[in-house]
């Protein structure tokens, strides 16, 4: 298994509710940032180019971040995740550097102004701190939500598919432009969507060989038949009765996920 | 994973006027965790602002007391109260104004958040007044009036969802940015789904929306020429044969008059109004006519300008034209769900001739002032104290912001005899009330939530308590209502909610019942096409409409003294209509630009969303922008007769080379009370003028003005610059 992205910047609006999502997921500390939106407005000739691309770690198959952490903090999992083990973190942030996407924070010891700077800590910031600690002095970066995808394996749940094991930023996009998988199946979804559509990695000359693709296109162009699941509403019609047996009668109701 | 403490509440989002469905985990009752609902119409998606809330709930700047002013309008100077003294005060003044004055001295405002709609109109009628005064006239009233005109049922919403069979093979995206979600959250979610079964994807706006240079066509008109390009694409339609020859005939009343009228509309003609090229309004056209089934959405932008009833009137027939009514992914009003109409909450007390002969701006503005009152009305005629309203309650809304001329807006709202402000926060309206009541949010309440298009309601779930005293706004307005007119309201807000459901599950739902069962809705199969040509609203098929037929022409306009046909009217001020004011003022401004996770007036004071935009910005091109000495990130003001604002510019290619996009409804929480939280510093509105109002809702011009531009000297950029008349800081003389 190695766990990956396909992000769809035809459909990204710019709504940042990727990075919101993260924030309350993570419950990250005000001006942190797992997930970023870089907006790319050009007039090239005549020719308008208004695209948002949405970053985030790449999970590098070849990561220099983890190649210059000199105490083996920054290192990399079985499935492809990059990830950092803050006690072994210290702070020296070549890491922080060495990511030619610049997608990695360095947590400044004195960088928590608190959700309301200068107002005590909320509910939900206290509780965060117990229940996601970020350690000061650390470098942090988007983990695909790590802990949600070994929970839904633990539990049987398909990341990607099911919501439990899925990185958030995923479940939460309105526009469906973030899509979820195993590179290493060729029928994932993923996969699927790299070739048919020419997923394209970030700057893949510097051979780091991410593992979130982007994929790209014009709107329209699409037959407007409707598929039968459409007209019947299968995804909502359990919502007209309260029992769990519509869930019975439709038990592709939670992979509706496309 | 799971623990003792822990629960899940499944609510409803009403960030925006909302209806995401909602799933909240809560630990010892703080809410830890928010995301969708995966088994909703929105598939389990949120947006930025909805997925805020859980900041929100917690900010210390909450209202946690009623509180009484004890220092003068605008200074911050508050006292807590009890709810006995608070809601005793609000009844007596009530009562004192209604015996002195009538009941049309009582006027009621709200925003367009929180759902409190119904209450407040079934409160104003309840009290004998119909002086409300709602932001429907530059968001939705417009397009609902209208369409209910000419199709007799006031509620087209475009078919998003292929129950018919079919999904727009055509959609036009008209002054609106569905993707982005700022407003109607449900409907995003929708729209972008039915875009992989879309053919044409057609954007019209002066600025480049998400997906404006991945559509398959983009038109750029200039603001307030929207009507032009309405008619110079039927006078295409008309001209080419490309009408639906079966709707028309059959269908349809005044075709022949409608041709006429178009008829000068050339694309030539309309290329000179609209700045829009010839070739791409004649491709609009014929991919419009040709590609159908098709749907328009149209955006409230369209709706804040004085030619607003023609504009969407004119939108509207384009839709008859094509035969986009009622057929699978085209324009539908949909079958309610078994709960009924929402707004019967408040249809069920009836508007009297009395009540409606005394709306503020009802002799002028026939169509708008028809339910509610005019509000630019309103501004003038207490300035002028000709005003019969004495007594306002304002609920979530900023109509100090929002409304057009800020100056005059705060003039007249401090000469206000008594005004009580319901909210979430301390904002520029509740520093100018008497009494501030705290709201609770949607997370901490139980109601009803209604959908604009009709066809769902769901509940809102209480997922924690209000902090300290604050409550729901249906709870606030059944406490008023009860010490004022009894007879129409509810010992407990339970019973309140009950009758709001009661015909649900063959009429003995009760709110228990709705709040678990979460949805009422009626969709698949369930939904009904073609209405018109069953006997649905009429015997023998037909529209219910006055003719039974989608009525082109109007001979109801026509009573009322406007054009029976659509025409197009220059906005106010204008390179054409006034082009002296035009050489000093050289820009076409609008106020019509929107960020995804600011929600008209709220959230600057979210920390998380406010990270994403900190300060208002406002877009030019960059020829535009370079001609006047202006770069990326400089702080400009923007001038116009009636002031002047600063804002930071962004240059920007995709926006109409020769025209300004100011960010709207910008206020700063965290400026002090004096000066209204910063009110006059950097809100367009301080701008616009409410001088010229479209004649049938009497909407102004806030999204074509004239103004012009210059950078921000260095002095300029200390605060100092606005601690002085000019942006309401200066000290009081009775301070001094």
């Amino acid at each position: 298994m190695k766990w990956g992205m396909v992000i769809d910047i035809k459909k990204c609006m710019r709504c940042h509710g990727c990075v919101a999502a993260c924030r309350v997921e993570h419950f990250l500390p005000l001006h942190i940032t797992w997930v970023k939106l870089i907006a790319y407005e050009t007039e090239d000739g005549g020719v308008l180019d208004v695209t948002t691309y949405p970053v985030r770690c790449n999970q590098c198959k070849e990561a220099p971040c983890v190649d210059v952490c000199p105490t083996g903090a920054s290192y990399q999992r079985a499935d492809g995740i990059v990830t950092i083990e803050a006690n072994k973190c210290i702070g020296c942030r070549y890491c922080v550097i060495a990511c030619p996407y610049q997608n990695r924070t360095f947590l400044r010891k004195s960088s928590d102004p608190g959700y309301f700077p200068g107002y005590p800590q909320t509910g939900y910031e206290i509780k965060g701190k117990k229940l996601y600690p970020h350690q000061r002095g650390t470098t942090t970066k988007c983990n695909f939500c790590a802990e949600k995808i070994d929970y839904g394996l633990e539990n049987g749940l398909k990341p990607g598919i099911d919501r439990d094991a899925t990185p958030a930023c995923v479940n939460t996009c309105q526009a469906r432009a973030l899509t979820f998988g195993d590179l290493n199946d060729p029928n994932s979804n993923v996969s699927r969507l790299i070739i048919q559509r020419h997923g394209k990695q970030l700057q893949a000359g510097l051979g780091t060989d991410p593992s979130v693709y982007y994929v790209d296109g014009k709107h329209g162009g699409n037959d407007n038949k409707a598929p039968e699941h459409a007209m019947t509403g299968s995804h909502i019609q359990h919502l007209s009765s309260v029992e769990d047996r519509a869930k019975e009668l439709f038990p592709w109701l939670k992979r509706d996920n496309e | 994973m799971a623990s003792e403490n822990r629960k899940i509440v499944y609510s409803t989002c009403k960030s925006c006027h909302g209806g995401c469905g909602v799933k909240v985990t809560v630990e010892d009752g703080v809410p830890i965790h928010i995301e969708g609902n995966p088994d909703t119409l929105t598939r389990g998606t949120m947006c930025s602002k909805g997925l805020s809330s859980i900041q929100h709930i917690d900010s210390p700047y909450r209202l946690h007391y009623p509180m009484k002013r004890i220092g003068e309008k605008g200074e911050g100077k508050w006292k807590r109260i009890s709810w006995d003294e608070a809601l005793d005060t609000i009844a007596s003044k009530i009562k004192e104004s209604q015996e002195k004055y009538g009941p049309e001295s009582i006027s009621i405002s709200q925003g367009t958040g929180r759902g409190y709609n119904r209450y407040i109109h079934r409160l104003a009628r309840s009290l004998g007044t119909a002086n409300v005064i709602s932001p429907g006239y530059v968001c939705h009233s417009p397009r609902l009036g209208l369409y209910g005109l000419v199709t007799g049922y006031g509620r087209l919403y475009c078919d998003y969802h292929g129950w018919g069979g079919e999904f727009p093979k055509t959609q036009i995206m008209w002054a609106k940015q569905l993707e982005i979600s700022s407003a109607d959250s449900e409907m995003c979610n929708w729209f972008i789904h039915s875009l992989d079964y879309c053919k044409n994807l057609i954007i019209i706006d002066p600025r480049a929306s998400a997906y404006a240079t991945r559509a398959t066509l983009w038109l750029q008109p200039r603001p307030g020429s929207d009507c032009a390009l309405a008619l110079g694409m039927m006078h295409v339609i008309i001209n080419e044969g490309l009408w639906d020859k079966e709707f028309v005939e059959e269908w349809s009343f005044g075709f022949d008059e409608l041709k006429e009228r178009v008829k000068e509309w050339t694309p030539e003609k309309t290329e000179e109004v609209t700045w829009v090229p010839k070739e791409k309004i004649i491709e609009a056209a014929r991919l419009w006519a040709i590609d159908t089934p098709g749907c328009i959405q149209v955006g409230s932008s369209l709706e804040r300008q004085a030619n607003c009833g023609h504009t969407l009137r004119a939108i509207t027939c384009l839709m008859g034209l094509t035969g986009n009514i009622e057929r699978p992914g085209s324009m539908i009003s949909w079958v309610l769900p078994d709960t009924g109409l929402i707004e019967d909450f408040f249809l069920e007390l009836p508007l009297t001739e009395e009540m409606q002969s005394k709306i503020i701006g009802i002799d002028k503005y026939k169509m708008g002032a028809a339910r509610t009152c005019n509000p630019d009305t309103m501004v003038k005629a207490i300035l002028s104290g000709k005003a019969p309203v004495h007594v306002w309650i304002s609920v979530g809304g900023q109509q100090i912001v929002h409304m057009a001329n800020t100056k005059e807006v705060v003039a007249a709202i401090e000469k206000m005899d008594f005004m009580v402000h319901v909210d979430l926060f301390m904002g520029p309206m509740a520093e100018a009330a008497d009494i501030v009541l705290p709201a609770a949010h949607w997370l901490e309440l139980d109601d009803v939530y209604d959908m604009h298009p009709r066809f769902f309601i769901s509940a809102h779930n209480k997922v924690v308590d209000p902090p300290d005293e604050a409550k729901s706004d249906a709870w606030i307005f059944n406490e008023i209502g009860r010490r004022t007119a009894p007879e129409h309201w509810w010992d407990t807000l339970e019973e309140c909610l009950d009758h709001q459901v009661r015909k649900g599950m063959g009429g003995n739902m009760k709110w228990k019942d709705f709040s678990e069962k979460l949805v009422s809705g009626c969709w698949g199969k369930d939904q009904v096409y073609y209405k018109y040509k069953t006997d649905y609203w009429r015997e023998g098929g037909g529209f219910p409409s006055p003719t039974g037929k989608f009525e082109f022409y109007s001979k109801r306009l026509e009573e009322l003294g406007y054009d029976p046909l659509p025409v197009f009217r220059e906005p106010g001020e204008s390179p054409y209509r006034t082009p002296e004011l035009y050489k000093e003022y050289p820009i076409v401004m609008s106020s019509g630009f929107r960020q995804p996770f600011y929600f008209l007036g709220q959230y600057r004071n979210i920390p998380w969303l406010r990270s994403f935009m900190e300060y208002p910005q406002c877009q030019m091109h960059p020829e535009t922008a370079a001609k006047y000495g202006i770069s990326d990130g400089d702080w400009v003001w923007i001038e116009t007769p009636r002031g002047r604002i600063r804002q930071k510019c962004r240059t920007f290619p995709g926006v109409l080379k020769g025209m300004l996009m100011a960010t709207a409804n910008w206020f700063y929480p965290e400026e002090p009370a004096k000066g209204y939280h910063g009110l006059f510093i950097s809100n367009p509105n301080v701008l616009t003028n409410n001088n010229h109002l479209d004649p049938m809702y009497g909407s102004p011009d806030l999204t074509c003005l004239l103004c012009r531009v210059r950078k921000c000297s260095v002095e300029d950029l200390n605060e100092n610059v606005f601690h002085t008349e000019e942006f309401g800081t200066v000290q009081r003389t009775s301070e001094k």
